[in-house]
């Protein structure tokens, strides 16, 4: 009778599981855990997270480390992924020529043109000449009103900015119900005198006259050389609530494509291909270009440099001196950033195009002997490295009730995307995929504009509910929750997240069903794409018709939604396809560990 | 009626007169004599019980009754608000306070209503009571002082929806901004957090002053009449 661990250092956790080896050869599962990977996969750093893993599965079947008498750790498969997140495209508004913006509460609705006219300067309004009258935060709200009521008989207001956030108390003290934009900040870049068209959209719809070139040319009597020139300020203001358009000569809303940098594949088909081009032509070239030896980037751009980086992390972990360190396949995603425009006079964002990339380099072997040879000092016991990850991980998943041999599985971690078929025969094919879950919390965090990778994590994890009074919430399926104890105030009103220890407070105002769109998106461009990569690649002929059995391993698979968008997708395949539910007790986890375990019995038979 | 800033002055100068006095009289450490202080504070604001001698009578206004407009705010002031004090602990005149919460409820969309509350002068019980007669269920209770919070009439008194603790820190924009705050809870939309300053020192400062502010409003209480419309100004 002894005590074996099989331990799985995995890109973002370590797993371990703890078995029993009777004298007859049989396995007998105690226990298991998994802890986050401490430093780079295949370092010493990684032994922290070993032991701490290891400490937490003793300790709940109340043993101790020294109990045990040997630790396999696997052949961690030497790839690791990185990712990089590159703009493409930058808005700049020269001469002030438009402010669209969704200010919280405008006032009025419709659209008006005229004159911009500051409202220090209305007692030179010409009569009969429409204005749009511009004011200062210096004016309050009651003063606004009285001046534009005293004025109203004589000149012609047609509309209103304000700088202040009082759309509605002014307009709720006018006598003639006008158009009013508040919340423009840099109201004092206004230039006087110049024509603009002011729109303000009706409750729940957006504008549409401002958004749209011919609406434009209506208001602002353009000719058809200068509609032509508007388009981009048009295009712009989609979406918005309210806009202001100035027709000012050297105005205009330029789309500036930024110098990207190009990708160099180096390989059967050799080629380059530019990142503006999109992700869509990048796959292309990277699925047309065979067998990749390697894959660089210009140098001094964006993703040359983040390539290169990649490298070097990688060269720190193999020193041996002919260490062969190479990118052997990258996953670009398209995507879209809200930035900040140059020139803008209300804060206005826009959305930039943006590519995503996971890079996924290879080197001959991770130092694994260092790792061993150091648990084996420090622990005392005895540590062997033992099986191929791939392998371990099919072992693993072939605990799942339900399945058999060939067998085909999908191991979605932190970093990587790996697949691998197993034969009846017991042949395994195996293949490794740049981009899993770190890239879809890249995709989320650049899409919602969240600068902040952890609560993107936890946008990944979580499902999503916005408390609607003290005592029920609706969930992101529309289904209501009523709550005995009342909610803490702190979430009244909020989108949060339900995650299993309580609720996430979501800071920045974003709808419920904007978060759960983007990452419904993030997660099907990254896995959908990537498992269809990954299996044709590993399936015998290269068809996925001759795959009858999918089981999903690894941390991604746990994910709420993710293992259903792939049943849906590999059902027209006639693909039986599933959450790996490991010794029919561990879910989609703990299948390399297991698969270490399970491969001591077969190699003392 | 009496400007809370002579008071202060009058008792400084008492508190002062008597510190001195025991000085050089009796070197007793001032912990052993600390009763004789106290009665000799009393004796210096001799022949007065209260701060204002007179009592404001509520009887014949208007009672506030539950509102029924979903989308109403009721404002709870304290009851000495804009009639025995007129400005808030830092000199803002309280008019100019109610009309920002005011404006900030209104540019929400939202309808403001303002009542003055005779049960209670802790600013958390005002606000709960402002939010059960409020028709949306959300009340604001703001003190005399100037101390302000935003209620919900579901929950429990001391555990509000937000808290303004340090009223001598507070100016208009703030008060704006608790308007807007309020209304947005109505909407059941997000609040945008009310970026407040800190000062520790505050307390100290004010100690006294909004001791004095809060038995000025204390004693015009007339829990008889309870919750009155207040539309005065």
């Amino acid at each position: 009778m002894s005590l074996i661990a099989g331990v799985d250092i995995g890109n973002s956790t370590t797993e371990v599981c703890v078995g029993e080896a009777a004298a007859d050869g049989t396995i007998h599962f105690l226990t298991s855990a998994s802890r986050p990977t401490t430093g780079t996969k295949g370092t010493v750093a990684n032994t922290h997270a070993i032991k701490a893993a290891l400490n937490r599965a003793m300790s709940s079947i109340g043993r101790t480390i020294s109990d045990i008498s040997l630790i396999r750790l696997n052949e961690a498969a030497p790839v690791i992924g990185d990712t990089a997140m590159e703009t493409l495209t930058e808005t700049i508004i020269t001469d002030s020529s438009m402010i669209g913006h969704n200010p919280s509460t405008p006032a009025g609705a419709g659209q008006a043109v005229g004159e911009i006219l500051l409202i220090d300067n209305l007692s030179r309004g010409i009569p009969g000449t429409p204005y749009i009258v511009a004011a200062d935060d210096s004016y309050s709200y009651e003063e606004v009103a009285a001046i534009l009521n005293q004025s109203a008989d004589t000149l012609d207001i047609a509309g209103v900015i304000l700088k202040a956030d009082e759309a509605v108390l002014v307009e709720n003290r006018l006598r003639k119900k006008i158009p009013i934009i508040d919340e423009v900040a840099r109201i004092d870049k206004l230039p006087d005198g110049v024509l603009a068209a002011i729109e303000v959209a009706l409750p729940g719809q957006t504008v549409r006259m401002l958004s749209n070139p011919y609406g434009i040319a209506t208001l602002l009597h353009l000719n058809a050389e200068e509609t032509r020139t508007v388009t981009p300020i048009a295009k712009s203001l989609i979406g918005k609530r309210s806009a202001v358009v100035l027709k000012t000569p050297g105005g205009n809303v330029r789309e500036n494509v930024l110098p990207a940098g190009e990708i160099y594949l180096n390989a059967e088909n050799s080629a380059s291909i530019n990142l503006d081009e999109g992700a869509a032509e990048i796959m292309k070239a990277v699925a047309d270009a065979g067998k990749i030896h390697d894959i660089s980037g210009q140098p001094d751009t964006n993703v040359g440099n983040m390539l290169t980086r990649i490298k070097r992390g990688m060269g720190e972990l193999d020193h041996t001196p002919d260490a062969d360190i190479r990118i052997t396949d990258i996953l670009a995603v398209d995507t879209l950033a809200p930035v900040l425009i140059s020139g803008a006079l209300a804060g206005e964002t826009c959305l930039e195009k943006a590519v995503g990339i996971a890079a996924m380099v290879k080197t001959q072997h991770l130092p694994m002997r260092e790792i061993a040879d150091k648990l084996k000092m420090e622990l005392g016991t005895d540590v062997r490295i033992a099986g191929v990850e791939a392998v371990m991980a099919s072992l693993g998943a072939l605990t799942t009730p339900g399945t058999k041999l060939p067998l085909a599985i999908l191991d979605m971690g932190g970093g990587s995307t790996d697949a691998a078929v197993i034969s009846e025969d017991g042949r395994v094919t195996m293949t490794h995929q740049a981009g899993a879950g770190e890239l879809v919390s890249m995709l989320i965090e650049t899409e919602l504009g969240l600068g902040d990778r952890h609560i993107a994590e936890q946008i990944k994890k979580y499902p999503l509910a916005k408390v609607e009074s003290l005592f029920h919430m609706r969930m992101e399926n529309g289904q209501m929750t009523f709550v005995d104890e009342s909610i803490d105030p702190r979430f009244y009103g909020r989108v949060i997240l339900l995650a299993e220890d309580g609720y996430i407070r979501i800071e920045k105002e974003l709808p419920m069903e904007k978060i759960v769109q983007v990452r419904r998106d993030a997660k099907r461009k990254v896995f959908v794409t990537n498992a269809f990569r990954a299996l044709k690649s590993v399936a015998p002929g290269q068809d996925l018709k001759n795959i009858s059995n999918v089981v999903l391993v690894g941390g991604s698979a746990e994910d709420f939604e993710i293992p259903e968008m792939l049943m849906e997708e590999f059902a027209d395949y006639r693909i039986v396809c599933g959450r790996g539910n490991i010794r029919g007790t561990e879910g989609p986890r703990n299948a390399v560990a297991t698969g270490l375990v399970l491969s001591y019995a077969g190699e003392r038979q | 009626m009496q400007v809370n800033e002579d008071l202060v002055k009058q008792i400084t100068n008492a508190v002062l007169t008597e510190m001195k006095h025991r000085k050089d009289t009796n070197p007793a450490p001032v912990t052993s004599g600390s009763p004789a202080a106290s009665t000799a504070v009393t004796q210096s604001l001799a022949g007065r019980d209260r701060i204002n001698p007179v009592k404001t009578s509520y009887a014949s206004y208007p009672r506030a009754k539950k509102g029924t407009d979903p989308k109403e705010v009721v404002i709870g002031v304290g009851a000495a608000f804009q009639k025995e004090i007129q400005k808030t602990i830092c000199g803002i005149p309280l008019d100019d306070v109610l009309k920002n919460v005011k404006a900030g409820i209104e540019e929400e969309g939202m309808v403001p209503r303002v009542v003055k509350i005779l049960d209670t002068s802790d600013v958390c019980f005002m606000a709960l009571e402002a939010a059960k007669t409020s028709g949306s269920g959300i009340g604001i209770g703001i003190q005399s002082k100037g101390t302000t919070v935003i209620h919900q009439k579901d929950l429990y008194p001391l555990s509000n929806l937000e808290l303004f603790p340090q009223a001598p820190l507070m100016d208009l924009e703030t008060y704006r901004k608790i308007g807007k705050n309020a209304a947005k809870y109505v909407k059941g939309e997000q609040v945008v957090p009310i970026p407040c300053t800190n000062d520790p020192m505050s307390r100290p400062k004010y100690q006294v002053k909004a001791a004095l502010m809060h038995i000025a409003e204390t004693e015009q209480l007339d829990p008889e009449v309870g919750i009155i419309e207040w539309e005065e100004k």
